[in-house]
């Protein structure tokens, strides 16, 4: 066997509509190796790890696996190379048992039958290795997510492929398990297989990686043998997303003795929130992270019934009962999901109007195209979107479409701004813009709540930032404390003694 | 098709470029179909571009055409109503029923519309309360509409008396000795309609709902509210059509409507109302339907054969889909090339 690299990916580009997702990414992966691939989320590693299964087709650029060039152009075309594939989103079948979700379209057969028999015999083995202890005829809906990952890993594992490509495969693992399959990893490439681990943890990559990509906006910026990474280098790839983060007007006048606008949660139960009492004060962005916060925000803007508690709004009333409630009472809410916010098919204007026309119920009763148009370019102007009222929506690049969006709540000059990972899957310059549309948001006297699941996201732009747990408040940090490492500390484990009792129950389990 | 598009570039973030589209109105794919059509038709057939003729092909299109309207406002908010055709024939018999009960016309008439827009607001009603798409409600809803109907009309055509009262002469009249009265009531509607959807905030709700449901509603829109209230629009105008049969023919005879609800989707998507919601154009499906009439009464014209009228029917809404899809498709493919190859 030669000693010629697995995999060359050299200079593939994609873009999505007006988005450019990969730009120009070259990147070699040796033969026996873990090759890391790190980089923001949205800086293009889903991406090409759709490319190489095969999935997402590149405009251009040239795939040579095994020293011949290669077109990856299905799935299949993928698997018959060799190439296994985890994806970050793996596509599962939750109403099928777990045996049969492992050996999806190649079930072993028995006389023309599905056997069931070699089936089980074959995966037993694999899933003691991963520690995955499940009844195996169980439909796959009935774990854990993160039972369901390892399950992903499985099934790639089984086609015992040549190369893996791993997209952030630990995300829903606990240390433990990401210990076990880092373990599993390893010793699967002590056996000859090579792999591809993208990620956006810096510290699970080095734990792994022989070697190590950095991808920033769809282009590879460092490639490096771990061992030859200096020290300088590796602070550098750690703070990539430093200079992110908008200088906030921190030092915020404490208006001693004056009123401040504020919302008061008093032992809110719903969802799978339990008894969360806190406040939130205008000017400052109040950062929630872990397990419920997300009800949180769905609770405040009338997505979700409470069962319990009392909530207090600036302007004196309790919870909103409806969106639309929540939209009049000049309640607002950005969400990073992709199809939460945007109506693609229709012009950037249209969309403007969404709150102003859609929402609200006074005012006329006529749609008027013009003022919707003179509405659009002012926020073109103001937030920089770079395009022109009449244009669909969807033409955008994504961070633009997440502008529009927050420019049609603008509109009506909200008091209560609820964010939902407002700035996922964009690229960093657009990222940039929104941290600082939030910063003038809470300057400017809105009251700011911020959910994200980058940690990093909250410890750069939040004033507080209060830790759920299991749905329950797990405890606050603010100004010095302010760090990813103790933010993940009260995530995971609320109070030490629960951090007992949970992998107490984990190991019954 | 109805688009041309130049790429002026405009200062555009990293490599991706915006374009500016000159946009002809949608409408006008539809309308040099039709023109096309009649040109065609008479050329072959010179007595077929006599006024009157035309206008009795405008007449035929108006009570189809009325469900076509209301089905532009369904269909734009993501949603299908297969019951209208139901709903049609049982208003007009409702109508039918009232006045031989004794009631004035008008007031009957009235009533009728009145419970047309009770049988949308009841599809409605469940759509929203079972978390349904309206299409599986509506299914249901059809037949027994349908089935009520046959109950009412005892499998016989319902005659109202008094066929020479106030209420049959106008709706059977003719203004300026030629133009029938439903279609002036059909081109009328279809113009106060089009402009209520793309310029009344209740116009805009349903369009933003049929784009995309989530946002909508994430967006504070009174998404339930909407669906409901073009689903009650949709059985008044189905109604109001059931009326005006009743006071045009003077009778409703089983059967009658019953392809009405099949030949108002058709024409909205001829008229480029598209079948994924977020956008309808009114006066589109009215050209729609006299594209429809046209050719079905250009068979009769021609001595084709009745019976592949529905045939017919049926194959010009896979023309009109397959057109606009490819379309879209070519577009979207000229688009993609023209990024990997930028212009200068």
């Amino acid at each position: 066997m030669s000693d010629s690299p697995i995999l060359f990916v050299r200079n593939v580009a994609r873009r999505f509509g007006g988005t450019v997702v990969l730009d120009d990414m070259s990147l070699v992966v040796e033969r026996g190796s873990i090759h890391a691939l790190v980089g923001e989320s949205g800086a293009g590693k889903s991406t090409l790890t759709k490319v190489l299964a095969g999935i997402v087709r590149p405009d251009r650029g040239i795939i040579e696996f095994d020293g011949k060039t290669a077109t990856i152009d299905s799935p299949n075309a993928a698997r018959k190379l060799g190439i296994g594939v985890v994806l970050q989103q793996p596509g599962l079948f939750p109403e099928r048992p777990v045996l049969a979700n492992l050996f999806v379209n190649r079930e072993p057969l028995h006389n023309g039958l599905i056997s069931r028999r070699e089936m089980e015999a074959r995966s037993r083995e694999l899933l003691r290795q991963l520690a995955l202890d499940v009844d195996v005829h169980a439909p796959l809906g009935d774990l854990g997510p993160g039972e369901r990952q390892l399950v992903a890993i499985a099934r790639a594992l089984l086609e015992n492929p040549r190369l893996l490509l791993l997209d952030d495969p630990n995300s829903a693992l606990d240390q433990r398990r990401s210990e076990r399959l880092f373990a599993v990893l390893r010793g699967l490439k002590a056996r000859g297989m090579s792999m591809l681990y993208a990620s956006n943890r810096l510290g699970d990559a080095l734990a792994i990686a022989d070697q190590l990509t950095v991808i920033r906006n769809g282009r590879d910026v460092l490639s490096k043998a771990r061992q030859e990474l200096t020290a300088s280098e590796e602070a550098m790839v750690g703070q990539l997303r430093q200079s992110l983060f908008p200088l906030p007007f921190r030092t915020l006048p404490t208006l001693a003795g004056t009123l401040r606008p504020q919302i008061t949660v008093e032992g809110l139960t719903g969802g799978s929130l339990f008894g969360v009492s806190l406040t939130a004060r205008a000017g400052e962005i109040l950062g929630l992270a872990g397990s419920g916060a997300q009800d949180l925000l769905a609770l405040l803007f009338g997505l979700r019934k409470p069962r319990q508690g009392l909530v207090r709004f600036p302007d004196g009333d309790g919870l909103p009962r409806t969106q639309t409630e929540a939209a009049r009472r000049n309640i607002c809410m950005i969400s990073g999901e992709r199809g939460n916010g945007l109506m693609p098919d229709k012009s950037i204007a249209f969309n403007m109007a969404n709150v102003v026309v859609g929402a609200r119920d006074w005012g006329s009763r006529w749609y008027s195209p013009k003022a919707a148009r003179g509405r659009a370019t002012r926020q073109i102007e103001a937030l920089r979107i770079r395009s022109a009222p009449e244009m669909p929506a969807g033409s955008l690049s994504v961070g633009c479409q997440q502008k529009v969006i927050i420019a049609k709540w603008l509109e009506i000059g909200p008091q209560v701004v609820l964010l939902d990972e407002p700035a996922r899957g964009i690229d960093i310059g657009g990222k940039q813009e929104i941290y600082a549309l939030i910063r003038q948001m809470a300057a400017s006297g809105c009251i700011v709540l911020l959910h994200s699941n980058e940690l990093s996201e909250l410890t750069g732009l939040c004033d507080r930032i209060l830790a759920f747990h299991q749905g329950r408040l797990g405890g606050e940090i603010a100004g010095d404390d302010m760090d990813a490492g103790k933010l993940l500390k009260l995530i995971i484990s609320g109070k030490p003694a629960d951090e007992n009792r949970r992998s107490n129950r984990e190991s019954v389990a | 098709m109805t688009r041309t598009e130049t790429a002026p570039p405009l200062a555009g973030s990293v490599n991706h470029q915006t374009r500016r589209s000159i946009r002809l109105p949608a409408e006008t794919g539809a309308a040099v179909a039709l023109a096309v059509l009649v040109a065609l038709l008479g050329w072959l057939n010179p007595s077929f571009l006599e006024p009157a003729n035309l206008l009795s092909v405008l007449g035929q299109a108006a009570l189809p055409g009325l469900l076509a309207i209301g089905m532009v406002f369904v269909l734009s908010a993501r949603e299908i109503d297969l019951s209208a055709g139901a709903v049609f024939h049982l208003s007009a018999a409702f109508a039918a029923l009232l006045m031989l009960a004794g009631m004035d016309p008008w007031l009957a008439g009235l009533a009728s519309v009145a419970a047309g827009a009770c049988l949308g607001l009841i599809n409605g009603l469940l759509a929203i309360a079972l978390r349904l798409p309206a299409l599986m409600v509506t299914l249901g809803t059809w037949w027994m509409i349908q089935g009520l109907s046959l109950v009412v009309g005892k499998g016989q055509a319902i005659v109202p008396p008094g066929l020479d009262s106030g209420f049959f002469t106008t709706l059977s009249g003719k203004a300026f000795l030629m133009v029938p009265a439903t279609a002036i009531v059909f081109v009328l509607l279809a113009l106060v309609m089009h402009a209520v959807l793309h310029r009344t905030r209740f116009g805009y709700r349903v369009q933003a709902v049929g784009s995309n449901p989530q946002a909508a509603a994430y967006a504070g829109i009174p998404t339930s509210k909407v669906r409901l209230l073009t689903l009650v629009l949709m059985g008044a105008m189905a109604g109001l059509a059931g009326v005006i049969h009743v006071g045009t023919h003077g009778a409703i005879a089983p059967g009658e409507g019953s392809n009405f609800a099949l030949q108002a989707i058709a024409a909205a998507i001829i008229g480029g109302t598209s079948l994924s919601g977020g956008h309808g154009s009114v006066i589109g499906a009215a050209i729609g339907m006299l594209i429809l009439q046209v050719i079905l009464s250009a068979m009769g014209m021609l001595g084709v054969d009745a019976a592949w009228s529905t045939f017919a029917a049926g194959a010009l809404v896979v023309l009109a889909l397959a057109i606009d899809r490819l379309v879209k498709l070519w577009r979207s493919r000229r688009v993609r090339h023209d990024q990997h190859n930028p212009p200068g």
